[in-house]
């Protein structure tokens, strides 16, 4: 099928809806189905989802939204490297169940290493996600921040609550002081040190929208969990008391009585 | 644990959460006198843009839920009603607010495409946070489980 000649024919509307938030919203359904009903078809319909919108560049160009696509499949390679190679260090250290063998540590380490690198590569190497040549994705502005900003911000909580809440954490905790320090010292390269295309400025201008945006995020989720909660609270506020039923018969609390005779005490061995 | 133990505890959990970005304010203070690259104005759009796209999608979310929270109560319909209302309140005080003029649109030129906008950025956002949250909390986990198994005794001696 060529795509260039389809999308001339449809209108940019329809074009974006069929081809861009149709697959956004079968990323969910498929999660949801996939938790509900049929787990394989629901994480193939949430993997089509996926890979449609990162196809979305090229089947609906004109869409502004499909830059988030282009950002979804720039991004997903190094933040699948980072996740799986968490997932092989945590499951084969001294884990109850589903002990993974010592060796996958090192792949673990490795690929998050790796991961890490490649997103760093993008603020200050060549692999910048760019739409056109020489012009940033203007989501990368939003995503780089805000994960670098925020692991920080996690990182340091954590660290904190080993120390002061777990026994005996400190060098677990030392562990998070580090990845902390890792996440700001990365803020701080990006506030001084000019990549290729993002220079510093840009950095410095998206890192303070970051913070603006998380704290709106922060205030509407709370505002709509506050609602939600006076919602529940207002029904079952308003619901009318269970009805009274009446006591206990002679004959039921002696069969009650004799049951709980049997079930107290007990032989010495 | 005492109460005036947990207080202080959940301050310095706070207060370490918060650490980076004053950090950051006060080296910038520090080197620059002043909160380079900070434009008061476009923050405060991002912030209300934000807050109103949150709401209105975590409403929707929630609403989601009220089907499970109904299977357990004969299906009422009241808080039905109250979540699809506070979930249309949130998409109106969008559409008004994005309609009132350049206060909360950001380089787009219309009520459609800023909100259009905002749902494609609080997308970006999420994944962003989502991929924080998975780094925090796996490479705790995995702090705790690289460290030598811990018997039982030793935690009863103690």
């Amino acid at each position: 099928m060529n795509i260039r000649d389809f999308s001339r024919v449809m209108d940019e509307m329809l074009q974006a809806f069929l081809l861009f938030w149709i697959p956004v919203s079968m990323v969910p359904l498929g999660l949801w189905y996939s938790l509900t009903s049929s787990p394989l078809r629901g994480r193939f319909l949430a993997f089509t989802g996926i890979v449609l919108i990162c196809l979305s560049p090229w089947t609906v160009p004109s869409s502004p939204s499909s830059a988030a696509g282009h950002l979804l499949g720039a991004v997903i390679g190094p933040c699948m490297l980072i996740v799986l190679g968490i997932y092989l260090i945590s499951f084969s250290g001294n884990v109850p169940v589903g002990k993974l063998p010592r060796s996958d540590r090192k792949i673990g380490f490795l690929m998050t290493t790796v991961g890490f690198a490649w997103l760093a590569g993008m603020h200050w190497w060549i692999l910048t996600p760019q739409i056109v040549q020489n012009e940033v994705n203007a989501y990368w502005y939003v995503f780089w921040p805000t994960f670098l900003l925020l692991t920080s911000c996690l990182a340091s909580c954590s660290a904190v609550t080993l120390l002061m809440i777990g026994e005996r954490r400190k060098a677990e905790s030392n562990i998070m002081f580090l990845v902390s320090a890792f996440s700001f010292t990365l803020l701080l390269l990006g506030l001084n040190v000019d990549g290729p295309l993002v220079t510093s400025g840009d950095f410095r201008q998206h890192l303070w929208l970051a913070v603006a945006d998380m704290s709106g995020i922060a205030v509407g989720s709370a505002l709509s969990i506050l609602v939600f909660a006076l919602v529940i609270y207002t029904y079952e506020r308003n619901l009318p008391g269970p009805e009274s039923i009446t006591p206990p018969t002679d004959s039921e609390l002696k069969q009650v009585s004799t049951l709980i005779a049997t079930h107290l005490g007990g032989e010495e061995e | 644990m005492k109460e005036s133990n947990l207080v202080l505890t959940w301050r310095m959990m706070l207060l370490a959460f918060f650490l980076p970005p004053l950090l950051i304010l006060a080296f910038e203070v520090t080197f620059f006198g002043e909160f380079k690259g900070l434009d008061s104005g476009v923050s405060f759009t991002r912030f209300a843009n934000a807050t109103l796209t949150a709401f209105t999608l975590c409403s929707l979310f929630l609403l989601g839920n009220l089907f499970f929270y109904g299977e357990s109560r004969n299906r009422p319909l009241a808080p039905l009603v109250g979540m699809i209302m506070a979930t249309g309140l949130g998409v109106l005080a969008t559409v008004f607010f994005i309609g009132q003029g350049p206060m909360l649109l950001e380089y787009n030129g219309s009520v459609r495409a800023q909100a259009i906008y905002n749902i494609v950025h609080m997308f970006v956002s999420s994944g962003a946070i989502l991929l924080s949250l998975c780094v925090a909390l796996g490479v705790t986990f995995s702090a705790i489980t690289s460290q030598k198994q811990r018997s039982s005794f030793e935690l009863e001696d103690e």
